[in-house]
């Protein structure tokens, strides 16, 4: 038991499990959907046909492999979830700011930010499509509109966070508003802010693909009816399944990365680390290293 | 007593009182009546349970709380003008440290914030970290430290603005007995090096007797000044004079002086 409880305290354990644990229940169920269908592929093929359909060279639209479509419609999706992302992440954090700045507009605005979450993306759609006239605008601002709403909620959250002691602080400092606002509550708000592209990127993604379904013009949803109405090879359709989910999660481990790349508190943290490790190795001593990271204590 | 008179008077408070509304919309009197001097290069304390206005007084000398009525005068100005000049270094009772900053960058931030040059905030930083002991914990974070390193850092950035008036607000009632005996020593060894006006804010009776010139006793309900307690333990002081008779008579005299008799 002792030594299972080890093998979980790795991350990439557990992962495993669960990837294992999918796979099972994926091949279970598209066993019993084979037997019970006369075109289960449509349902639920197994993976190993989806495998197949990765590296299978047989063309399926205008000379193309499927991953060949895959990735040439998804170039296009990607790039406008990434402008709408940037666009919807860069208001976000305006409009906490604001918001922060101006207690009345925050009273005003705040309520009814939720609005917009509660909107269903495919309802807006047509909407922005009609007032915008183009559908490249209009993914791109479904896009930022989804994205927009957790950053600019966890960023406010984050100028909220900090505490008296800190306004305190920098008052008995006669510190100008200006200074308060670049030392120390946009500062605080970063990890907060990057909590929300964590939860707006993947949903940027997801808009992007929605859309992409209402117009045909290339991108991954487009290609994703087209292969649903049987118009190519449904295998298409189950690549892009998996394909977004990966870009999805993907995209979510990109803003991770960027936040540790960015934030000199954890990139000190792991510097000092690789050099006790280093100096622990070449020493082999096994002292209690001086990095525990310790909160602080709440009181 | 005579020899820090003759130093000459830094903060004058006369007949302040202070009065806050509490949530039902009743007036609350805080602090009532105080009147008394705090001498040029003096280490005096305010010592009292909790509610008797102790933080609030320290919070009206540092301008982070406007008095009612009466009024504060430090050296003929009043505290918004002394604020102003950034001559306050106020410590609070938590670290107040920036996660983001390493240790040195969370001493520089006053000085980034006064406008000094790179290479002034750099070397003043290190001397005061030097002072601190904490040198070798230059390029650490605060989360990586303990407690008492947090409150050292703490101290260090106080006094790196070269405050006049450094005012202190339970700095050390969080910390273990041993890391606060080694900070009391530390801060008096820093005290007398700098020579800066201290008010520091406790409710530990021997703490308060240890450290100070005079112990100003304040009393709950509403918060007053009952009375001030000259300590004549010889400086420097050492830990062994805890344990000395005059150690004891003081601390038992002040415990006297609160009304309504032991606290």
């Amino acid at each position: 038991m002792k030594k299972i409880h080890k093998i979980f305290d790795h991350k990439w354990a557990s992962t495993l499990l669960w990837i294992v644990l999918i796979i099972v229940a994926w091949e279970i169920a598209a066993t019993v959907v084979a037997a019970n269908n006369r075109s289960p592929e449509n349902i639920l093929p197994h993976l190993y046909q989806i495998l197949a359909a990765v590296f299978s060279t047989s063309k399926v639209s205008q000379g193309m492999t499927a991953v060949m479509v895959v990735l040439t419609s998804a170039k296009a999706t990607i790039l406008r979830a990434l402008a709408g992302f940037l666009l919807g992440i860069t208001a976000g954090f305006f409009l906490a700011l604001v918001m922060k700045l101006s207690g009345l507009l925050e009273k005003m605005l705040f309520p009814y930010l939720m609005l917009i979450q509660l909107i269903p993306v495919l309802g807006l759609a047509p909407i922005i499509l009609a007032i915008t006239g183009d559908i490249n605008s209009s993914r791109v601002i479904i896009a930022a509109v989804l994205s927009f709403y957790p950053v600019a909620t966890n960023t406010l959250a984050g100028f909220k966070s900090v505490d008296q002691d800190k306004y305190d602080l920098m008052y008995t400092y006669a510190a100008k508003q200006r200074t308060i606002y670049t030392k120390v509550l946009i500062p605080s708000a970063i990890p907060y802010f990057f909590t929300g592209t964590k939860i707006g990127a993947p949903m940027a993604i997801t808009a992007s693909i929605l859309v992409d379904t209402l117009q045909g013009d290339g991108g991954l949803g487009c290609i994703l009816s087209q292969s649903l109405r049987h118009a190519m090879s449904i295998y298409v359709f189950w690549l892009i399944v998996f394909f977004s989910a990966f870009v999805g999660i993907l995209s979510t481990y990109l803003m991770t990365w960027i936040e540790a790349l960015i934030s000199p508190e954890k990139r000190g943290i792991r510097k000092a680390r690789r050099e006790y490790k280093k100096s622990a190795v070449s020493q082999k001593v096994s002292v209690c290293p001086q990095i525990s990271i310790r909160r602080r204590k709440a009181e | 007593m005579s020899e820090l008179q003759e130093r000459g008077i830094e903060i004058q408070i006369r007949d302040l009182g202070v009065t806050f509304q509490d949530n039902a919309g009743h007036d609350v009197q805080a602090l009532t009546g105080v009147n008394f001097d705090i001498y040029k290069g003096e280490f005096i304390s305010l010592l009292g349970p909790s509610g008797c206005g102790k933080t609030t007084l320290l919070r009206t000398i540092a301008d982070l709380q406007e008095p009612t009525e009466g009024t504060v005068r430090i050296s003929g100005m009043t505290p918004k003008e002394i604020r102003l000049q950034q001559k306050f270094g106020f410590v609070f009772q938590q670290p107040v440290l920036f996660d983001w900053r390493t240790v040195k960058k969370n001493v520089e931030l006053p000085l980034e914030i006064m406008y000094q040059s790179k290479e002034d905030r750099s070397k003043r930083a290190d001397e005061m970290l030097e002072m601190v002991g904490l040198k070798n914990f230059s390029d650490h974070f605060p989360r990586q430290l303990s407690g008492g390193m947090q409150q050292r850092v703490n101290i260090a950035r106080a006094f790196g603005i070269r405050p006049e008036i450094l005012l202190m607000d339970e700095p050390f009632s969080a910390l273990d007995e041993f890391t606060k005996e080694k900070l009391h020593e530390d801060l008096l060894r820093i005290w007398r090096q700098t020579n800066k006006t201290i008010v520091f804010v406790t409710h530990n009776i021997q703490e308060a007797v240890f450290l100070s010139d005079r112990i100003c006793v304040l009393s709950p309900h509403p918060g007053r000044l009952s009375a001030i307690v000259d300590v004549d333990l010889p400086r420097p002081r050492t830990l062994e004079m805890k344990e000395s008779p005059r150690f004891t008579e003081l601390v038992y005299e002040v415990r006297g002086k609160f009304e309504g008799g032991s606290v």
